[in-house]
């Protein structure tokens, strides 16, 4: 593992450790929800599975096609606030 | 319609031996819900993938043994192959996957358990989330869940099979209402309330369950009016029961003179409120203490801060509101200036334009320490005589929906006029800076209000304005109601036009109904 996922994975435990990953999982939640983007891939969803069929789609046909839609849909101002949360949280525990 | 019910798969019969499920509770609460401190350190230095170690790239765990792989990386896979263990649990989300089917399946026992330790978890966390998240506008409490129909419900949709599409331009929910000889005033309030997206939706939902015996329940009355507002009826509604009802009870209004809206939307909230059960089923006669559907939506807190100027003791009491009464320039009382100090900064988007009065002006000066002057001491507590002081109100908690009431009527002793003076009111509202928790930067005159990217609480949207046309002695009362999110109508009695958003904020305004952008579940 180089340098770079070395501090991924350490910042990683330390979210997981003080809980602070789980309390960012609900925000990002509340605002996928709020901004419509939940809807949106609702509806992408039911395109996939209109499109592969009822019978014969499965949860990997969805997740293939849309997980890149997803990624580029997510507004600025969620990544943004997002990342001034995770910012505030390192500077608080800068032990890191 | 064909329905999918989620269905289990036959190799999951393999791992459901000896103490399956409580080994499936562990895994549950140690690596996918961790709830307390020492399993969520465990979750952080575990959950890696023992082929690669990387911790993202959706990680499963094996059901049958202890690894973890890579499901992106098909580390997981490998593994299932390798071992022939066919199944592994999704470490984010909780699912279960089997490679035979090569798909998540849903065994009604697997998903009956990962329930109830999610839902440990959750109330667990939820004392965590308090205690050390400032910021947190997140509700962490029960999961939502979706809606799925009880055996009843199934049975009535059968029953029932006509269904109605709602579409973006659909104008169901809009219906005329007769003029019964003056009842504008009456017709105008209705069509504010029955567009009250939280009031509409608990009517519409059955939730009144009435325990009056005679049939003069004004609750069931709104009940019975939202269903012909929302029954696809296109003609006009005659709403002669509804007025016989409030000639019953509340006398001040019967008679077929012209009254007054506002006077009508109080008696109206009021007649609601007492014929409302609160939650406990008992009836609603305490007005501190009642949690029926008229306070949930309307019922807001006023705090009224009285201040001594020779010791500085302040004495605090919070009332009950369903409107703000707002004076207005031109009254007898003098509007100008809003405080000692007070500058034009520009709040809520507004700016003073050839000095157009803007609501956000009038809020402003509602909100203003007044200077209670020597012929009205108040007795202090501290200071225990009669002294000088100054008296403030702030908002101490916002009703979900707010209703601002223009006071263009004035009946003083000398004259009965209406006072016409424009005021302008926006679409969207910010109440913090009228906030009692704004009050300590106000006093130290900060005008301007820093904005709170994750403050979404005190944010309110218009979806009603009723105008009154006309002289004091001889009016006409219309309404401007919001239909989806940017469609405005024109409700004058039996005709509905469509309006533009232009036409509604260029209006006189005399009610202005707001409703809260975000709600948390509570």
């Amino acid at each position: 593992m180089n340098k770079d996922s070395q501090m991924r994975a350490a910042i990683n435990q330390k979210l997981i450790e003080m809980g602070e990953r789980e309390r960012l999982k609900e925000l990002l939640r509340a605002k996928l929800v709020e901004c419509g983007w939940k809807d949106q891939m609702k509806a992408q969803c039911k395109d996939v599975i209109r499109e592969k069929g009822l019978e014969h789609v499965t949860v990997e046909d969805l997740v293939v096609e849309i997980t890149p839609k997803g990624r580029a849909l997510v507004p600025d101002s969620v990544k943004k606030e997002l990342l001034q949360r995770i910012r505030a949280f390192l500077a608080q525990h800068s032990t890191l | 319609t064909k329905y999918i019910v989620p269905a289990g798969c036959p190799h999951v019969n393999g791992f459901k031996v000896d103490n399956w499920k409580q080994n499936l509770r562990v895994i549950y609460q140690c690596f996918v819900w961790s709830g307390s401190v020492e399993s969520r350190k465990r979750k952080a230095k575990s959950c890696i993938c023992h082929l690669c170690g990387a911790h993202l790239n959706r990680l499963h765990s094996c059901l049958y043994c202890v690894f973890f792989g890579c499901f992106t990386k098909k580390h997981i896979h490998e593994h299932a192959k390798n071992k022939r263990h066919n199944l592994a649990i999704d470490l984010l989300y909780g699912g279960i996957y089997c490679f035979v089917c090569q798909d998540y399946i849903y065994d009604k026992d697997m998903e009956q358990i990962a329930k109830e330790e999610q839902r440990k978890t959750l109330r667990s966390a939820l004392v965590d989330c308090f205690v050390s998240c400032g910021l947190c506008d997140a509700g962490v409490g029960e999961k939502y869940s979706t809606w799925e129909p009880t055996k009843r419900e199934l049975e009535l949709l059968r029953h029932n099979p006509k269904r109605r599409r709602i579409t973006t331009n659909c104008t169901i929910g809009l219906r005329g209402l007769i003029n019964l000889g003056n009842t504008c005033f009456m017709n105008c309030i209705v069509q504010a309330l029955t567009h009250t997206p939280l009031l509409r939706d608990f009517f519409l939902s059955d939730r009144h369950k009435c325990e009056m015996q005679s049939n003069s329940c004004l609750v069931c009355e709104m009940s019975q009016l939202f269903q012909e507002f929302y029954s696809g009826h296109r003609s006009p509604h005659i709403p002669f029961r509804l007025l016989h009802l409030v000639w019953t009870h509340a006398r001040h209004l019967a008679g077929y003179e012209q009254q007054d809206a506002h006077e009508f939307l109080i008696a109206a909230l009021d007649v609601l409120h007492r014929h409302c059960k609160d939650d406990n089923g008992k009836k609603a006669n305490n007005p501190n203490n009642c949690s029926c559907i008229i306070d949930q939506i309307f019922t807001g807190g006023l705090q009224s801060d009285v201040t001594c100027q020779v010791c500085h003791g302040v004495s605090t009491t919070i009332d009950p509101f369903w409107d703000i009464s707002l004076d207005l320039p031109g009254s007898s009382t003098p509007f100008w200036p809003l405080s000692p100090g007070g500058d034009g900064s520009t709040l809520n988007g507004e700016s003073h334009l050839s000095g157009a009065t803007t609501l956000t002006d009038c809020l402003r000066r509602f909100t203003r320490p007044e200077h209670l002057g020597s012929s009205a001491k108040i007795k202090c507590s501290g200071c225990h005589s009669y002294q000088e002081s100054t008296k403030q109100l702030t908002m101490k908690k916002l009703p979900i929906v707010a209703c601002f009431h223009l006071k263009r009527f004035e009946h003083s002793a000398k004259l009965r006029r209406k006072i016409t003076t424009y005021v302008s009111f926006p679409l969207e509202l910010d109440m913090t800076p009228f906030m009692a928790s704004s009050k300590e930067s106000r006093m130290n005159g900060q005008y301007q209000q820093s904005v709170d990217v994750f403050n979404n609480d005190n944010k309110y949207s218009l979806f009603a304005v009723v105008n009154h046309q006309g002289t004091l002695e001889s009016g006409h009362y219309t309404t401007f109601i919001r239909q989806h999110k940017d469609q405005w109508f024109k409700c004058d009695d039996a005709i509905i036009t469509k309006a533009s958003i232009k036409d509604v904020l260029d209006s006189e305004g005399y009610l202005l109904f707001y409703h809260k952008q975000f709600l948390e579940y509570e």
